[in-house]
């Protein structure tokens, strides 16, 4: 049961004018699944070293329930971290690779074996504990690699990309793996990833790093409908960007005049809105006409580039109610109001 | 043209020169060992020379001196070794400068660093000289004998001096190729810094430091002429003894050299067997 907030955390690696990590201040409440999110390069690994004490922050602070832990060493902190790739001890039975983190505090050796055999069962591989690392699947590496960790009840978890090296259909598994354990067990965890799936899978609440910097922490959905900027919004997939301006209620662009949802800003903005939520077919409120430009097939969805006027919309739409129009030929579309978001 | 085949003739060359060179030599020496050398007219092998050899108490002195050199510069080098590829994987500045200096006597032969040991280190040497010069000792005959010495020091020294940076380059490789990430995990399951190098590291660079003092330990065990130019003259080391012997005025004491070598080769290899086991035994498990 641990609160976990970091403050101001910077790191500036030596020979480097650019932080790779620029004031970065989190609050993680006790027993949260948060994720780290960010392109290769943002500084989230390095976050997770920072945390764990495997790295000495430039300035700033990490502190555990508000007593800093910037002092501790790594092995006295508490922190658990399970790297990408696992890094189970090739030269050790799985059972020893579990049981690692007990030997290390010289837990009796009986005692060992017993909560090895409980760790085991709880990640379902009651049989393997004989078994060498390179004998077992990346799935099953995975989960040894949580026994290991779990095992030593930390106060806080730091997993490193924990799906990304997993098949589609063993994603889901896993993800249920660690949230079941991780609720549970109560333990606060933070984990990184360059994937918004699966940081939106698996996370109660999603920090986004770019650059070193915060943009938006909030849970998963919000991303979506709120993203706080463009940079935010493009990289949760979004690709409809109109400047115009906003009168609250109307936003005047190339599109023309569209009916905006409650509480939006005012002034001059950038009209945003998802394309799965540029709806086909014709409408009173915010409807269009668009020219249809090209069309890609992707099985459960297609692809449209529509141009109204001169400005592009990208949409995605159900492949049935698309079947008749083609390519050159006019679409009619329309934005839902409560489906449009203006970034200032 | 089959694969087997294919395998076989591109190995050939090297086979060949193994099998002549190394099993002929080793072959045309068990027979002399044996006392069977037609050309002067001996046809029945026996063992004399194997009595001989067994039956001299030199021959033990000399074969614990020379276990002692090997076990002790294999042991030292290796721990050096590890110490210097630790330093030396971290970044500091000036790192390329002194990871050159220390691969430096990588290129140096082991007569030129031997004769080096003997200027600097002998009781005529440099550093008595200047041990006297600043009163330290009263004359430079005072000075430790660390030279001709029944300890061996002096040959330790120069096998110690060779080799650390030879088993250290291996170390490093292998060091940089496993990066730091595993002794992350293992500080961050609880280990402190010595266990995290006792049991992740060192299992993990275990292989190479294997294979390493193991050349090493091969190596002293059976080189000559170090030992030759630093040792002590009773006990010498096996080679050295067995060099004498073959070189002998008395053509009678051949067999006996030749016995000697082959007792040596058989000795390295269950030495070696031995060193394999035991250090396996207690790094990984």
């Amino acid at each position: 049961m641990t609160h976990v907030s970091l403050k101001d955390l910077t790191k500036v690696y030596p020979g480097s004018k650019v932080p790779s990590l620029d004031r970065l201040s989190l609050e993680i409440p006790t027993g949260e699944l948060t994720a780290l999110l960010g392109p290769s390069g943002c500084g989230k690994t390095t976050t997770m070293k920072m945390i764990a004490g495997l790295l000495t922050p430039t300035s700033g602070d990490v502190t555990f329930d508000d007593r800093s832990i910037l002092r501790e060493k790594p092995e006295h902190r508490g922190v658990v971290m399970v790297f990408q790739n696992y890094l189970l001890f090739p030269y050790m039975s799985v059972a020893d690779n579990i049981g690692f983190g007990l030997k290390m505090r010289k837990v009796d050796k009986s005692e060992i074996d017993r909560r090895v055999g409980e760790m085991l069962d709880l990640v379902k591989l009651p049989d393997l504990g004989k078994r060498r690392p390179s004998e077992l699947s990346g799935g099953q590496q995975q989960r040894v690699a949580l026994a290991r960790a779990l095992i030593v009840q930390p106060k806080v978890l730091l997993l490193d990309e924990p799906l990304s090296n997993l098949d589609a259909h063993l994603r889901f598994e896993m993800r249920d793996l660690i949230r079941s354990l991780q609720q549970e067990m109560g333990i606060t965890t933070i984990f990184v990833t360059h994937d918004q799936e699966e940081a939106v899978v698996l996370a109660d609440k999603v920090a986004l790093i770019l650059d070193g910097r915060l943009c938006q922490y909030d849970h998963a959905d919000v991303f979506y409908k709120r993203p706080a900027n463009e940079a935010v919004a493009r990289f949760f997939g979004g690709q409809n960007f109109i400047p115009g301006q906003s009168s609250g209620t109307a936003f005047d662009s190339a599109l023309g005049q569209l009916a905006l949802p409650q509480n939006a800003i005012t002034g001059k903005g950038t009209l945003t809105f998802r394309p799965e939520n540029v709806k086909i077919g014709p409408s009173q409120t915010n409807g269009l006409t668009a020219i249809l430009e090209d069309r890609i097939y992707l099985g459960t969805q297609t692809r449209l580039r529509l141009r109204v006027g001169e400005t592009m919309v990208e949409a995605i739409a159900n492949p049935d109610e698309v079947g008749d129009f083609e390519v050159g030929g006019p679409v009619p579309i329309h934005l839902p109001p409560q489906a449009l978001w203006v970034l200032q | 043209m089959s694969d087997r085949l294919k395998i076989f003739l591109l190995l050939a060359p090297a086979l060949t020169a193994i099998i002549v060179l190394f099993m002929g030599g080793l072959g045309i020496g068990l027979a002399r060992s044996l006392n069977y050398m037609p050309v002067i007219g001996l046809v029945d092998p026996n063992f004399d020379a194997y009595v001989t050899v067994f039956t001299s108490q030199e021959f033990y002195l000399s074969f614990l001196l020379t276990l002692h050199i090997s076990v002790t510069s294999t042991v030292l080098s290796s721990i050096l070794a590890i110490g210097a590829a630790l330093l030396l994987r971290r970044q500091f500045i000036g790192r390329a400068i002194i990871n050159f200096l220390f691969q430096l006597n990588l290129t140096v032969p082991h007569l030129v660093g031997a004769i080096g040991i003997l200027y600097l280190f002998s009781q005529s040497g440099s550093f008595a000289r200047l041990a006297a010069e600043w009163g330290m000792i009263s004359r430079p005959g005072d000075f430790p004998a660390l030279v001709f010495d029944p300890y061996a020091i002096g040959i330790i020294l120069q096998y110690v001096w060779k080799e650390v940076p030879f088993i250290g380059v291996i170390l490093l490789a292998n060091m940089q190729a496993l990066g730091e990430d595993y002794e992350s995990v293992a500080r961050s399951l609880g280990a402190n810094r010595w266990q995290a190098f006792r049991h992740v590291l060192l299992p993990l660079i275990f292989p190479g430091l294997l294979s390493a003092s193991v050349m090493v330990f091969a190596f002293t065990f059976g080189a000559y002429e170090i030992p030759a130019i630093l040792g002590p003259n009773y006990p010498a080391a096996l080679p050295v003894l067995a060099y004498r012997k073959y070189t002998d005025v008395d053509l009678e004491a051949r067999p006996e050299a030749m016995a000697m070598a082959i007792v040596i080769a058989l000795l390295s290899a269950l030495m070696i067997f031995l060193y394999v086991r035991i250090s396996r035994r207690n790094i990984r498990s």
